[in-house]
């Protein structure tokens, strides 16, 4: 391997991730130029892609900026960079920017990651994705529950609980699905494009219901307005636009169905003689929906009279310390940050030797030893054996 | 463990396995050249090591101690010509680290001592005249030069399998005597 790399490479690309690396930690073209020992000139020019770098230029240049070599070298999937894609889609104040674009940001680096764990396991992501729903000029609440029956059907769901939301989105859909941290305020983070398919960031911080609440969110956006990218907060609109609203309907309809919903209530009712705070609790747990959602739903149906929530929260009704007395776990659900089938990729790729230790750790975002404990997981959970079989065609075997 | 080389440079996950022994001095005096940890390792693993749990120090600590007493020596790059390998092993393997250390063995002609299954080919293929030796080789050499007990050297590898989450693979030469030693007595 006597040639040199930097050579060959795409020179505009390498410039254009230094000029990005040199801005994100705030050191000018001249402080730049500094530790190269060259004129600001020549930065100008590396960045534009118009001079060659020597290794030796490169190394000091990334330690400066606290990156690794891997960053610039790497041949990576090349995706639309997903700040384009939301700039162009709204308009947002200098500081929601501040505060959502290190989660944009993270968010395309982990679908990158993800592109490129299936090009190196050459097993992309399969995708059972439907038609899109034509929703335009529909009534809204008939348009929701009419797409959450449908997906419904065609997922295999019948009308119970969706116990395993994130796993199905992901496993049967299709969907990139990231847990990442975001200011509260913030729900969800739905982007698309044609290499990389639906992806969803869903805010980590939030508590496990309004996590599915937020994916069902997400999931309607997908079905009926595929191609716009959407970042979902708290007080975004003083007025909803109309693919807001159906994407505020569908969860209700998906998560709660009717027809289930009217059954489980009328049991209660019957076999009680009444509707107890107790049971809609029990309830909402069922469904895995916040209280809130399940007694809004309750209300609009006919069921309880309207008003309903607002009472029980006047009275103080202290929603967790319920819970806890009434012995209703909190829903379990995988909060890894990453999709499963991107982490067993992933052990695959370093158990065939394909990709290093350090590399793993990076895909997963965590040191060494953090790396180390979740493989041991992996591979427990994908064969309860180690390494020796998990290449093993079983239909041959 | 026939060391041909004057110095052997451990990469990432050998320095985390001797770091988790709860011997790792001990075990660096008795390696028969001397030890070596890159720059570029060092800087990407202290996060790593300040979380390893090492009796009453973390990890950092240990190597700390190592490299104040000089039983590991710290180096970078000393020519353009390692720079250029190292910048070309990180565009075939994506990893900083790996390619330092091998790209600075490659050039000083040093051993190498890692158990990076991906690492190990590559440089097999790169360098097939230089050794490579894995944490198991140094920890079984350790224990054969200090003639260690087999309660003590069953202690370091239960420190080394627990606190590193270290376990080798089937296929490890020294899978057998590991199971044999880590084995009830």
């Amino acid at each position: 391997m006597a040639s040199n790399i930097l050579d060959n490479i795409d020179m505009s690309r390498l410039g254009e991730l230094l000029q990005q690396a040199r801005k994100k930690c705030g050191v000018t073209q001249a402080d730049a130029a500094k530790i190269i020992d060259a004129a600001r000139t020549t930065i100008v020019a590396i960045e534009k892609g118009e001079r060659r770098l020597k290794p030796n230029e490169l190394i000091k240049l990334a330690r400066a900026y606290g990156k690794s070599i891997s960053d610039f070298v790497q041949s990576r999937p090349v995706i639309q960079p997903f700040e384009v894609q939301f700039r162009a889609a709204y308009r947002r104040s200098e500081d929601e920017e501040a505060q959502i674009n290190p989660s944009i940001s993270h968010l395309e680096e982990l679908c990158r990651n993800y592109l490129e764990l299936e090009e190196i396991m050459d097993a992309p992501l399969p995708r059972t994705y439907p038609q899109e729903y034509e929703v335009t000029n529909m009534p809204i609440e008939a348009a929701a529950e009419s797409i959450a029956i449908a997906e419904r059907q065609r997922l295999g769901l019948g009308d119970s609980p969706i116990a395993h939301l994130r796993a199905i989105l992901e496993q049967s859909v299709g969907l990139r699905i990231f847990y990442v941290k975001m200011p509260s305020k913030y729900s969800e983070v739905y982007s698309f494009d044609e290499k990389l398919g639906g992806c969803m960031a869903i805010n980590a911080n939030h508590p496990e219901e309004r996590r599915r609440w937020s994916l069902a969110h997400g999931y309607l956006h997908f079905l009926a307005h595929r191609r716009k990218p959407v970042v979902d907060f708290d007080g975004q609109y003083q007025r909803l636009p109309e693919s807001e609203r159906l994407a505020e309907a569908f969860p209700k309809y998906f998560l709660m169905p009717t027809s289930s919903l009217l059954k489980q209530f009328n049991d209660m009712h019957r076999s009680h003689g009444k509707f107890t705070p107790t049971n809609l609790f029990t309830l909402a747990h069922y469904y895995g929906v916040s209280v809130s959602a399940l007694v809004y739903r309750l209300e609009d149906m006919g069921l309880l009279p309207s008003g309903t929530w607002d009472r029980l929260r006047d009275r103080g009704l202290k929603i967790r310390k319920v819970q806890q007395e009434l012995g209703l776990e909190a829903i379990m659900q995988r909060t890894d940050v990453t999709p499963i089938h991107y982490q067993h990729l992933a052990i695959e790729a370093l158990d065939q030797g394909l990709i290093t230790e350090g590399r793993f750790a990076n895909f997963l975002d965590v040191d060494r030893l953090e790396a180390r404990r979740i493989a041991e997981v992996l591979r427990e959970h994908s064969s309860g054996t180690l390494e020796d079989i998990t290449n093993l065609d079983l239909r041959l075997a | 463990m026939q060391v041909k080389h004057s110095h052997i440079i451990l990469d990432a996950c050998c320095v985390l396995n001797l770091c988790a022994s709860g011997n790792f001095l001990s075990i660096l005096k008795t390696i028969p050249a001397q030890s070596i940890i890159t720059e570029v390792v060092k800087q990407q693993e202290l996060k790593t090591l300040q979380s390893l749990t090492v009796e009453d120090n973390d990890g950092a600590i240990q190597l700390e101690s190592a490299i104040q007493q000089e039983l590991i020596l710290i180096v970078d790059f000393e020519s353009a010509l390692e720079e250029q390998t190292f910048v070309n092993y990180v565009f075939e393997m994506g990893d900083d680290g790996e390619s330092a250390t091998f790209a600075i063995a490659s050039h000083r002609r040093w051993a190498v001592a890692t158990d990076d299954k991906k690492a190990i080919s590559f440089f097999k293929k790169e360098e097939p005249d230089l050794q490579i030796f894995s944490s198991l080789e140094i920890i079984k050499h350790w224990s054969e030069v200090t003639n260690s007990s087999s309660r003590e050297l069953k202690n370091t590898l239960s420190a080394i399998r627990v606190k590193a989450r270290y376990l080798p693979s089937k296929k490890h030469p020294l899978f057998s005597w590991w199971q044999l030693a880590m084995a009830d007595e």
